[in-house]
């Protein structure tokens, strides 16, 4: 097989981490702005970390370009139903099941990883909302993580590599949003 | 005045809606592009789609060149409403035929102003 020598080009060039490309300052403004205008306007998140409680749900996205990785979400269960129900409002039901709050914090991560997507080198595809365990860090070093309270409670957003490379989002894949649940 | 709301997250098509019901809207919803489609084929014409580009079976963009591929809905006003927000997704929505595009997240009042570029607010909406 023989390589076009723009793919030549991009193999031999370096590729970077997270940390050369966004910082923590830019990954609270998107996540600042993100719960603002979805959860709710006089909610903050405050750069301050805290411990995550023994029950985590984690929800992401996964970037897949020059830079390839995951945008991931990590906070408590009863936080992300908290979430969920400010997100939903007047039109939360009495009683949320699983899917609810897996398609609420799935949207909030979407959102958040769209706009982190747009603040690296692209072009970049999206993939869809996952919720379930996080997936793991590959590479300490391609990692931006940043720790705030939300209402007092701890969140954890990570902007975390993936070595080796993600494959491209699947499409259509069979269960959005839908894992571990 | 009448909107489809389509977008895969539940959450989203309930927010989207009850903006939208907000300005004077009736509203329904679909998951993904081919729901969409179906509900247009059978009958149900609104003025408006909210759109949001990722989606499973059918995407956002598969589902605005399907619209402006069959001319008895050319009338249809096409709002992408997503995460996508580089510079070359949004020209490619609009070359596909989106009218507008609003940038998640968003604010119930940029809705309104974009339906507002759009001269799509419906009149009790603009008193």
């Amino acid at each position: 097989m023989t390589l076009a020598p723009d793919a030549v080009a991009r193999s031999a060039q370096p590729r970077l981490t997270i940390p050369e490309l966004i910082d923590e300052a830019t990954v609270q403004a998107i996540a600042g702005e993100a719960w603002v205008a979805l959860v709710g306007e006089d909610e903050v998140l405050v750069p301050v970390p805290g411990d995550l409680p023994a029950e985590t749900l984690s929800a992401w996205v996964d970037v897949v370009g020059p830079w390839t990785g995951s945008v991931v979400l990590t906070t408590g269960r009863q936080t992300a139903a908290d979430l969920t129900r400010s997100l939903l409002g007047v039109a939360a039901p009495e009683l949320l099941d699983h899917e609810d709050v897996a398609d609420a914090f799935g949207e909030i991560a979407n959102v958040v990883g769209g706009n982190v997507k747009a603040a690296l080198p692209g072009p970049s595809t999206l993939g869809l909302p996952q919720v379930g365990e996080a997936p793991g860090v590959r590479n300490p070093e391609d990692v931006c993580r940043l720790e705030v309270l939300w209402r007092g409670q701890p969140l954890v957003v990570s902007v975390q590599g993936a070595l080796p490379a993600l494959s491209t989002p699947h499409p259509n894949p069979p269960h959005p949003n839908g894992a571990s649940l | 005045m009448r909107a489809l709301v389509i977008d895969d997250s539940r959450a989203m098509r309930r927010i989207v809606s009850a903006a939208l019901e907000g300005f004077g809207y009736e509203t329904r919803q679909a998951g993904h592009g081919q729901e969409a489609l179906d509900v247009l084929q059978e009958g149900y014409v609104p003025d408006l789609c909210t759109i949001d580009w990722n989606m499973p079976v059918m995407d956002g963009l598969q589902f605005v060149s399907a619209v402006r591929a069959n001319p008895a809905w050319r009338a249809l006003t096409l709002m992408m409403v997503t995460s996508e927000s580089e510079q070359g997704q949004i020209v490619r929505a609009l070359a596909a035929g989106a009218h507008e595009y609003v940038i998640k997240p968003f604010t119930a009042d940029a809705l309104r102003d974009k339906l507002a570029l759009l001269g799509m607010l419906p009149e009790e909406a603009v008193l």
